[in-house]
């Protein structure tokens, strides 16, 4: 089935084939039993969906693209992005502040979306990594032949090996263009300090941040 | 993470009558004022902070920084510690302040917390926020692990986290 896949569908992702892939696996050796609806994608819940017990309407203007939803109001922003919106870029790593994997912006500002609730942002903007470069196609979808200069200057430089924190170190690094920085790859350190990558790529996020500083 | 009601203050003497209806200010109150969440947050999803209802406060007109006629410095309770720290005149007439603002957490978390909040952060102590050990801060009067060791001698809630610790 994998051999079939076409190298690149702009209408495929990866993420969609994988699902599917797994809920067909899964319904050949559940083969015989029940159906099931494993493979059955999640909708985003509509704020016209019927109201789950609790739920409260918010509005998010993510990616420059307004978002009418309910949530609980235990709801993260970032579980919020991931759960109900199905921006999957943002990770979860630590989900207490202190490893950065799921750094977003909110009205132009880094932060953690696992310390915020997605309620606390009734009507701001929210950026994620699916809304950086001018290739940014709506639902979800950037593309890669229009990537944001820091992720260019990611792939470029190799500045990640897993790839799991990489989301938040780009929005990091993005919004550090706009902060107080120092010239010095020090400053830079100091400034990522917020983001951990267990892989250690930590020299090629800086010298890729730094090219894009220099704008070279 | 516990249940809550999640409300927003219209103005700052509503979120006071809303804070005055905690049963008590601090330990085990019921209603928390929701400014940055960096600590608030980080304890609910421990259960070490379990309030019924959280007032939002961030939209609250509390987030100046004045020059008094003193000479003074007046910050708003909502202030960002990253805007507290490269505020031109807290660079100029306070370094020590902006620079211990920098020294703290990450730029992440700097954007998110509030200067009330830094002054209400509970300890960071990993007894306190690990609810399978005794903490007199938490719970008073269940002992303090940091002075004591690790596993002390006696008492139910000694026996339950090593329980707890061993599996």
């Amino acid at each position: 089935m994998a051999d079939d896949a076409p190298a690149r569908r702009p209408d495929l992702t990866r993420r969609a084939f994988l699902t599917a892939a797994a809920g067909a696996s899964a319904a050949s050796a559940l083969a015989g039993c029940a159906p099931t609806s494993l493979a059955a994608p999640r909708a985003a819940a509509a704020v016209d969906d019927p109201p789950t017990a609790g739920a409260v309407p918010v509005t998010l203007r993510v990616n420059g693209k307004e978002q009418r939803i309910r949530v609980d109001p235990r709801t993260t922003l970032l579980d919020c992005l991931r759960e109900t919106l199905l921006l999957t870029g943002t990770k979860k790593g630590c989900d207490h502040g202190q490893c950065g994997a799921c750094t977003v912006h909110v009205s132009g500002r880094r932060v953690n979306s696992c310390l915020s609730l997605a309620v606390m942002h009734d009507g701001e903007e929210i950026t994620t990594i699916e809304g950086l470069g001018e290739g940014y196609l709506g639902e979800g979808l950037g593309t890669p032949e229009a990537l944001h200069p820091m992720q260019a200057a990611f792939v470029a430089f190799d500045g990640y090996q897993c790839g799991y924190c990489t989301s938040g170190q780009i929005m990091s690094a993005v919004a550090l263009l706009g902060e107080p920085c120092g010239p010095e790859d020090a400053d830079v350190k100091e400034l990522m300090s917020g983001n951990i990558c267990r892989c250690g790529a930590y020299p090629n996020i800086v010298a890729a941040i730094q090219r894009v500083r220099r704008g070279a | 993470m516990r249940t809550f009601e999640f409300t927003r203050a219209s103005d700052p003497a509503a979120a006071v009558r809303a804070g005055a209806q905690a049963k008590t200010a601090q330990q085990g109150a019921d209603v928390r004022f929701l400014a940055g969440g960096t600590t608030l947050l980080d304890l609910m999803k421990l259960n070490v902070e379990t309030p019924a209802r959280l007032v939002d406060i961030n939209r609250l007109p509390l987030g100046a920084i004045e020059a008094m006629p003193d000479g003074g410095l007046r910050v708003g309770a909502t202030v960002r510690n990253s805007d507290l720290a490269y505020h031109p005149t807290v660079e100029r007439d306070y370094p020590v302040l902006s620079q211990a603002l920098l020294s703290g957490a990450s730029a992440q978390l700097r954007n998110m917390a509030t200067t009330a909040g830094n002054l209400l952060q509970r300890t960071r102590c990993m007894y306190f926020r690990d609810t399978a050990m005794p903490c007199n801060k938490r719970e008073p009067g269940t002992g303090c692990p940091g002075a004591t060791g690790c596993w002390p001698s006696s008492g139910p809630a000694s026996t339950a986290s090593r329980a707890t610790r061993r599996t």
